[in-house]
């Protein structure tokens, strides 16, 4: 089973965030497998979302790139700035609580069906 | 394992150029991504077109293009940019476009000498129908009629207001 994309679309940056926290850096190939990985293919990442939120959080400062040359194509490797980090810290505090809450509200509607 | 040839990367950038993809390192990242599935995916005796094809296809929904303007918008929500619903947007259009010729109006009732009344005279009245009802015809043409032609602002998009870009209409896709 695969998670629906609106489910995922407001975790996706905690996410990206939480891999740059657990690895040094990542380019994005390696982030989508990695979550394909660690989820055993139940989240898969597509391109039309991670590439426009990684270009968001550089943006935002919140990652730091550095570029690798392979022949004619640029390898581009992004890890946590300073802010990142603290953001991610964050991010994830809130999700947690949010996962809390979601799990209380959905008990609560079981029992009351 | 199929190596790609220096004018096949050429031909996948130029492609990703032709398709929309402006923002330089967003090209650059999705052409190292192509490469890596193409790389992966084609046998050596495999058709390049074929695989580029089918790899490209399942990067979007529409087109290739929606990558670009989901960058766009993320950045730009950042950047101080501010996101409007299409009757928000439409309300913002009317009170810049007919609202001065109403205040008009009512700046005239409130200094009018108390002989003339509430009675508007018809060089006031007028003068703001004949200037507000161009504007106001085409508000009320591109508001009621969203499906028709090739619709301005469809139904259900938003609009993106700020600086650079200054408006942006944002299809239904994204905008949901």
């Amino acid at each position: 089973m695969t998670y629906s994309p609106e489910l995922l679309k407001g975790t996706l940056k905690t996410i990206v965030l939480k891999l740059l926290m657990d690895h040094k850096k990542m380019y994005g190939y390696e982030i989508t497998q990695k979550v394909k990985e660690l989820t055993q293919d139940k989240i898969q990442i597509t391109e039309g979302a991670l590439y426009p939120t990684l270009h968001a959080l550089e943006a935002d400062g919140l990652v730091t790139t550095e570029v690798e040359y392979i022949g004619k194509r640029v390898r581009k490797y992004y890890s946590l700035s300073p802010a990142g980090k603290a953001t991610s810290r964050e991010r994830l505090k809130e999700l947690t609580n949010f996962m809390d809450t979601m799990i209380a509200l959905l008990n609560i509607k079981s029992k009351m069906a | 394992m199929y190596q790609l040839s220096d004018h096949q990367i050429d031909l996948i950038l130029y492609d990703l150029q032709q398709r929309g993809i402006e923002t330089e390192s967003l090209r650059l990242n999705l052409l190292d991504h192509i490469c890596i599935l193409i790389e992966e995916n084609l046998e050596e005796d495999g058709d390049f077109s074929q695989c580029y094809a089918a790899v490209i296809r399942s990067f979007y929904k529409q087109e290739l293009k929606e990558l670009e303007d989901e960058a766009q918008l993320l950045m730009a929500l950042h950047k101080g940019h501010i996101l409007l619903g299409r009757n928000q947007f439409f309300l913002l259009l009317f009170v810049l476009l007919i609202g001065p010729y109403i205040a008009y109006d009512l700046v005239w009732m409130m200094n009018r000498s108390p002989a003339t009344g509430w009675r508007l005279p018809f060089e006031i009245w007028g003068s703001t129908f004949i200037f507000a009802i161009y504007p106001l015809l085409v508000l009320l043409v591109l508001f009621l009629t969203p499906d028709r032609f090739d619709p301005l602002i469809p139904r259900r998009s938003k609009v993106l207001l700020g600086f650079k870009p200054f408006i942006r209409i944002l299809p239904v896709n994204m905008a949901q």
